[in-house]
């Protein structure tokens, strides 16, 4: 059934978004509308990983 | 609509060939272990003593040697700080955006702390529950929940939002007003406990509605474990002439099982948690099917107050056929089928209060509420079943009587004292209903 997806790219991709949401919080410094938005944002983030990052080594 | 109008929320989760899932969920539990072992003084704690730390969790063998937990010992924690969660809490409490608190059914309530990661994730665990059900961002779902301090619901309506699905919130409406709501805006699902279900549905024939009539497609239960006892989700499906599916969670677990729209079974999601099913007797982790046993669950990634082999004290088995939806996810046979605190011993018979429903709501002539009273009349204890018939059958009483006795000596080897209550007298339960009241001093 997981015939037809690169979870290896999905999964870089993911890497890619954590990173620059990581960055984007140093970046955003004390501005509280970027930080909190920034928390649902990696909370997202998390449940990409959960859903596909989690099974990189098992598929 | 999904691109390729695949059943699965996720098929690389719900798909995974079984040796892979137990990788998965052995690699899992190391990194919520190693989490709470971390951040948590309470679990800290509890695996020092036990002489266990993060490395020891190498094989699916090693997470057997983990002390479990209990209800006990999350009331127990509330009295340390941080207030109001205790030092199981694995997060500073500024973290914390969501409080919610069990229903006190069994005793003092627990208070629960998440995080808005953990949040999302109560909705991604709905989110796998709903898709599975049929939910589609086509559905327009009706949420008959006075939204409050309990779970209940709430995680429902987010993952039903996450879904896609237009959300309407029942709130604060009384139970007319929700089927008003429901018929006018044409929601065709909605979710909510067997019980209310049941009673929505006699509501709304009370004010000249037939349910059947408002176009409800699927409804999802939760809270009791009506959905997954044939002939109360038989009750419902006439009821509301809707596919009903069942789901069960708890305040201090998660969402963690459900019912797909194949109806058999309830898939464990197994991605997600790790279930266990224990001896009653022994304490040791039986495999096989068919056997029931009590569940002790790990929440594989809940963060702020882990939930790490926890003793539910709910009885279930693991199902011994496989479901046609072509989910690699266990699934458990006829949902929870007791609990180790409420399958008591009356005159020596251990009676599981899930039999004697399965057994009332199989008589269509009696209605859909009922109560159970067990008490001592010196050493001897007895029974007392009441009941209510519906209306005009009232004539059909001795026939009625001797059915559900019959049947009652076959399901449960016990004999009952009966009282016969006038239609709609007995109570009725918005939330989970208590129909079992033992007053036998223990």
């Amino acid at each position: 059934m997981t015939t037809g997806y690169n979870i290896q790219k999905m999964d870089a991709k993911i890497k890619e978004i954590r990173k620059a949401a990581e960055e984007l919080q140093e970046l955003g410094g004390d501005i509280e509308a970027v930080n909190k938005n920034l928390v649902r944002l990696l909370a997202s983030t998390k449940m990409l990983e959960l859903n596909i990052s989690d099974a990189i080594s098992l598929v | 609509m999904t691109k390729n109008g695949s059943i699965y929320w996720n098929p690389v989760m719900e798909t995974m060939p079984r040796e892979k899932l137990r990788e998965l969920q052995v690699k899992k539990f190391r990194r919520i272990f190693t989490w709470a072992y971390e951040n948590s003084p309470f679990y800290r704690k509890l695996y020092r003593d036990a002489g266990m730390e993060p490395g020891d969790i190498k094989t699916y063998e090693d997470i057997k040697k983990v002390p479990r937990t209990d209800k006990g010992m999350l009331r127990d924690v509330q009295s340390r700080p941080p207030f109001p969660y205790g030092d199981m809490l694995a997060v500073p409490l500024r973290q914390v955006t969501e409080f919610r608190q069990t229903s006190g059914t069994t005793g003092t309530p627990v208070y629960q702390a998440d995080t808005w990661q953990d949040w999302e994730w109560w909705a991604e665990c709905w989110a796998y529950i709903l898709y599975a059900q049929g939910y589609r961002d086509t559905d327009r779902m009706f949420i008959p929940f006075g939204y409050n301090i309990f779970v209940a619901f709430w995680a429902c309506h987010y993952g039903a939002e996450k879904l896609g699905c237009e959300v309407v919130p029942g709130g604060v409406l009384d139970t007319e007003a929700r089927i008003m709501k429901m018929q006018e805006l044409k929601c065709n699902s909605f979710g909510a406990t067997p019980t209310y279900v049941l009673g929505m549905a006699d509501t709304a024939r009370k004010i000249g509605i037939d349910p059947r009539s408002i176009g409800i497609q699927r409804i999802t239960c939760a809270g009791e474990p009506g959905a997954s006892i044939p002939t109360t989700k038989k009750r419902i499906e006439d009821a509301w002439g809707a596919k009903v599916y069942d789901h069960i969670g708890a305040t201090e677990i998660g969402a963690w099982s459900y019912s797909c729209t194949f109806q058999k079974g309830l898939h464990v999601n197994e991605a997600f948690f790790l279930v266990e099913i224990a001896d009653i007797d022994t304490g040791e982790i039986i495999d096989t099917p068919g056997k029931n046993g009590k569940m002790v669950i790990t929440a594989l990634d809940r963060m702020a107050k882990p939930c790490i082999r926890f003793d539910s004290k709910d009885v279930i088995r693991w199902a011994d056929y496989e479901c046609d939806c072509g989910r690699t996810f266990r699934s458990i046979d006829g949902g929870i089928v007791g609990r180790t605190d409420d399958i008591t011993k009356v005159k020596g018979v251990l009676l599981a209060p899930t039999a004697i429903e399965e057994v009332v709501r199989s008589i269509t002539e009696l209605g859909n509420e009922y109560e159970v009273v067990v008490s001592k009349k010196g050493d001897i204890d007895e029974i007392l079943l009441k009941i209510e018939i519906m209306p005009g059958l009232e004539k059909k009483e001795p026939d009625i009587l001797k059915r559900l006795k019959d049947q009652l000596r076959v399901k449960t080897n016990l004999g009952y004292k009966m009282e016969i209550h006038p239609y709609e007298s007995l109570p009725r339960y918005a939330l989970k209903a208590k129909r079992f009241k033992d007053l036998r001093e223990h």
